[in-house]
């Protein structure tokens, strides 16, 4: 990698924002509804209050651009900011920038939760798969961190985060094993479960982004607030004990608040892959590794991210619409590799 | 097969997993050879009479996965697909059924089993000593599994059409031996639609429609499926039509955005029930945005039968009959 | 002041160190020399906090198994023979990080933790390097780099686990003038394992030379370095002579037949 001076931390933060407010605005403006950018503009000046502007809009295009299209852009830039912190937080916990949001059985146990809600749960009406991917997707961490404990304790390759790493690998495969079990039970929902699983922003609502705010507040609050010792996690177990900081406390905190907010994104969003990964890697590459720069610029990068990639997945087929989890893989497959290329051994 | 899984198989090739997708019904491939039924001497409801059938075996049937040869009128029969247990019973040939798949619960009393007969195991269909197996798909190596048992496996993909739902179930009448019922069945079929249509009318080109296969996100079937078949027989505009693509096997997946836009006059839902998505025309009205549809604000939103919307058997009729509903229903606003 | 006493410590069921006992006053420095596996680096781990052990170890009067792991972080810098330096990191952000101690959870370092990292570079003459990853810097840099985080926490004692072991003997005499240089300055504590002993008596006051988890020999370097006990602990050949400034010169010797 050649030199590079990172730039100042103010000035990438700004320019991040200001990449969310682009990717928003880019987003309002199109879709397969084909508003008139003009009237959309004047709609949402009339928001504005005491601006005294009229929207131009009849009923059913305000109703597309206020109750779908927003909340769908709000929605989409909480979940990428979700994914990306989320990412970033594992990735400074594992010591290992390939680590993503899924990781640690999340992804898995929100799959197996969402299925169960799917095959079981469907009497309990459409509202309940949200809840169930949740769940799963706390009760997956839960279980990989419980066989991890049990493999550091008893395992040859001691109480590092790599125990934690592989048995999150472990459990995530026998959660994906228990999801199929389960579906091969119902084969009629098999589609309900691979939209699902795919990913998709298409149910964004308000209700959705009132629900999981508190959830990412708090988890994002903690996972930000604790970047310093993420970087201090950077030396080592031992000196970072030597430097007063205590490097299992600080993992259970950071593994908790990331996993609730992998649980609370994949609550509303399905599995939406590689933005956890691709986005703290540019952030890496932009400000140098500390994570007090590397958390804040995810968070918005990504938010700024899913925006964008949900503005194509609804476009690039318009009036059809190609699944999120599609389009991030499209483009992240590809940045993944360049990841690879830029990624030098890691030592967990 | 259904609607539901043609639309996962969509998705599922999205994401290569294409192994599980072994559901192909855009089925421009799968033409049943079969005669179609010879016109039926009277309308109404074919009654399932036992048919003599020693005379017609042995008989092979020129069912699309090529053809099937059955020595004898078969005494056990299993069927691996809720479309091919209803035909099967509304033949008269439900006394020969041993045991159905888990997915099959139409008519009531249908010997249940834990089959599947999306993964079929061979060993355990074998297990009921069939002398004939019916089912949609080929999977698992079931057809060359069974016939290693010299037990003869009659596949009928998901209808493509109409007319092909017709010749599967004068194939499966044959097969049974009661060809002679099965006929009146279709001609009582027949009949039923064609009444309905006349009553509805056929000349709705005024009324445009949106067929939801699931919610979030949202897939629908365009006029190419067979669903959007039966409701072009009504003259209707399905607002998925422009939407289609070519890879998408006509069910497409459709932004909220389009649907809004499009103002559907009538919302057809197949995916309202528990085991299906539980998306109620409650839960339709409650989606932010859509009160806004002309379909939701005229209350035009029909849960349909999910099982009759997506199984092209004998209970078509009753399909036509609920589109036929919805649409006088509507025309009259 | 740093006092250990009767220090015992287990690793795996296996008992590594089996009461050892030594001590420096302010300012001195205490070295620590044996063959490899002797407990050397044990000792300097249970000080640092890495390890549960037994006994005591005191820093003036204070009993360092009391301290919670901040306290003792402030009083006690520890540098491990192999530091962690993360490639990409930049050696102010690294150097930061010795403050660490000094930060409330979730406090961020401010206006004076900079001051005192910029000084500890000062130090150690490497604050032309600040905005420098640390893989762009070579053996020497680099220790001295670490240095700068230890003296960064304000330590009264610091540890240094073979803190010459990447060196060439150049960088080894310029760490080791350095590390001589700040005892004497600003008072500090040092602590350190070295594998060469000629070096190790003529910077440390007190040597103490451990073996199988014991102490051996303690005391002034003409008292450890005798031919006699290196013969016995290592099983070497050696001659010691007697350098220009009196300390010992220990050098080894060639078996002729």
């Amino acid at each position: 990698m050649k030199p590079r001076r990172p730039g100042s931390r103010a000035a990438l933060i700004g320019a991040a924002a200001a990449f969310v407010v682009a990717a928003a605005l880019v987003s309002v403006f199109v879709g397969a509804a084909n508003l008139n950018p003009v009237a959309v503009a004047t709609a949402l000046a009339g928001k504005i209050p005491f601006l005294g502007v009229h929207s131009g809009l009849s009923a059913l295009d305000s109703a597309v651009l206020f109750q779908i299209r927003l909340p769908r852009i709000v929605l989409g830039a909480l979940v990428g900011a979700l994914l990306a912190v989320t990412g970033a937080g594992y990735q400074g916990v594992f010591r290992n920038p390939l680590v993503d949001s899924g990781m640690l059985g999340a992804s898995a146990g929100a799959g197996l939760g969402a299925t169960i809600a799917i095959v079981y749960l469907g009497g309990l009406g459409p509202a309940v798969v949200p809840v169930a991917a949740f769940t799963g997707s706390l009760a997956g961490v839960a279980i990989a961190s419980l066989a991890g404990a049990i493999g550091a304790a008893r395992g040859s390759l001691g109480s590092g985060p790599a125990t934690l790493l592989l048995a999150g690998i472990a459990v995530g495969m026998f959660l994906t094993a228990a999801q199929t079990v389960v579906l091969q039970r119902s084969t009629q929902v098999l589609q309900q479960v691979y939209s699902w699983l795919l990913g998709s922003l298409s149910g964004a609502s308000w209700q959705q982004v009132i629900e999981i705010l508190p959830y990412a507040g708090v988890s994002v609050a903690v996972i930000l607030l604790h970047g310093r010792h993420l970087d201090v996690l950077s030396v080592g177990d031992d000196e970072a004990r030597a430097l007063g900081i205590n490097p299992r406390a600080v993992r259970a905190i950071a593994i908790g608040s990331c996993a609730l907010a992998a649980a609370a994104a994949v609550a509303v969003s399905g599995l939406i892959g590689f933005v956890g990964i691709i986005v703290p890697h540019v952030a890496r590459r932009l400000a140098g590794p500390s994570y007090l720069t590397v958390l804040p610029l995810s968070l918005l990068g990504g938010a700024g991210f899913l925006v964008l990639a949900d503005t194509l997945a609804r476009t690039v087929l318009a009036p059809a619409e190609l699944p999120i989890g599609v389009v991030t893989a499209l483009i992240g497959a590809p940045a993944f590799i360049w990841v690879l290329r830029g990624t030098r051994a890691v030592d967990t | 097969m259904k609607p539901l899984t043609s639309a996962a198989s969509a998705v599922l090739a999205a994401c290569a997993l294409t192994a599980l997708a072994a559901c192909g019904s855009s089925g421009s491939s799968s033409q049943p050879s079969a005669q179609p039924a010879s016109p039926a001497p009277g309308g109404g409801p074919a009654t399932s009479s036992a048919t003599p059938a020693v005379a017609q075996f042995p008989v092979t049937i020129s069912a699309p996965g090529g053809p099937v040869t059955i020595k004898a009128q078969p005494a056990r029969i299993v069927s691996l697909s809720p479309t091919a247990t209803e035909d099967l019973f509304a033949v008269g040939a439900g006394k020969q059924v041993v045991a159905v798949d888990l997915s099959s619960n139409y008519p009531s009393g249908v010997p249940k089993t834990s089959l599947n007969g999306v993964t079929p195991n061979v060993e355990a269909v074998a297990g009921y000593h069939p002398s004939l197996v019916v089912t949609d798909q080929d999977a698992n190596g079931l057809v060359a599994g069974m016939k290693k048992l010299g037990v003869p496996v009659l596949v009928e993909p998901a209808a493509a059409s109409i007319d092909e739902a017709y010749a599967q179930i004068t194939q499966i009448g044959q097969a049974t031996g009661h060809l002679a019922s099965a006929q009146d069945v279709v001609a009582g079929m027949r009949a039923n639609i064609a009444a309905d249509l006349a009553k509805a009318g056929t000349a709705h080109s005024d009324l445009s429609y949106f067929w939801e296969v699931s919610a979030n996100p949202y897939y629908s079937a365009t006029s190419k499926t067979f669903a959007g078949s039966i409701a072009a027989m009504f003259g209707l505009k399905n607002i998925a039509d422009a939407a289609a693509k070519a890879a998408d096997g006509g069910y497409p997946q459709l932004t909220p955005e389009y649907i809004l836009s499009a103002k559907p006059q009538i919302i057809f839902l197949t995916d309202n029930q528990a085991t299906d998505g539980g998306q109620t025309p409650a839960v339709v009205a409650a989606r932010p945005g859509w009160p806004a549809i002309p379909a939701v604000k005229n209350h035009e939103v029909i849960a349909m039968n999910d099982d009759v919307a997506a199984r092209w058997g004998p209970r078509l009729p009753l399909l036509v009959a609920e589109i036929a509903a919805a649409v006088e229903s509507a025309a009259g606003k | 002041m740093i006092t250990v006493r009767d220090l015992t410590v287990t690793l795996d069921q296996t008992r590594v160190l089996h009461g050892v006992s030594c001590q420096t006053p302010p300012g001195g420095w205490l070295c620590l020399i044996g063959p490899n596996g002797a407990g050397k680096s044990t000792v300097l781990r249970a000080a640092a906090g890495l390890l549960a052990y037994g006994g005591t170890i005191r820093l003036g009067e204070a009993d360092l198994g009391s301290l919670r792991g901040r306290a003792r972080a402030r009083a006690i810098a520890y540098v491990p023979q192999a530091p962690v330096l993360p490639p990409d990191m930049l050696v102010a952000d690294y150097v930061l990080l010795g403050r660490t101690p000094h930060l409330g959870y979730l406090s961020r370092p401010g206006r004076r933790d900079r001051l005192v990292a910029e000084a500890a570079l000062d130090k150690l003459d490497v604050s032309q390097f600040t905005g420098r990853r640390l893989e762009q810097m070579s053996g020497g840099e680099r220790q001295r780099v670490v240095l700068a985080r230890a003296l960064a926490a304000e330590p009264s004692v610091l540890l240094l686990d073979e803190p010459t072991s990447m060196l060439d003997i150049g960088h080894q005499q310029q760490v080791l003038e350095l590390v001589d240089g700040l005892r004497r300055s600003a008072g500090l504590t040092v602590v350190s394992t070295l594998h060469d002993l000629t070096i190790a008596g003529q910077y440390a006051d007190e040597l103490v030379l451990l073996n199988a988890g014991r102490v051996a020999a303690a005391g002034s370097a003409v008292a450890v370095l005798t031919p006699g006990l290196i013969a016995e602990v290592y099983g070497a050949r050696v001659e010691v002579r007697k350098g220009h400034d009196g300390r010992p010169v220990v050098a080894p010797v060639r078996n002729v037949q």
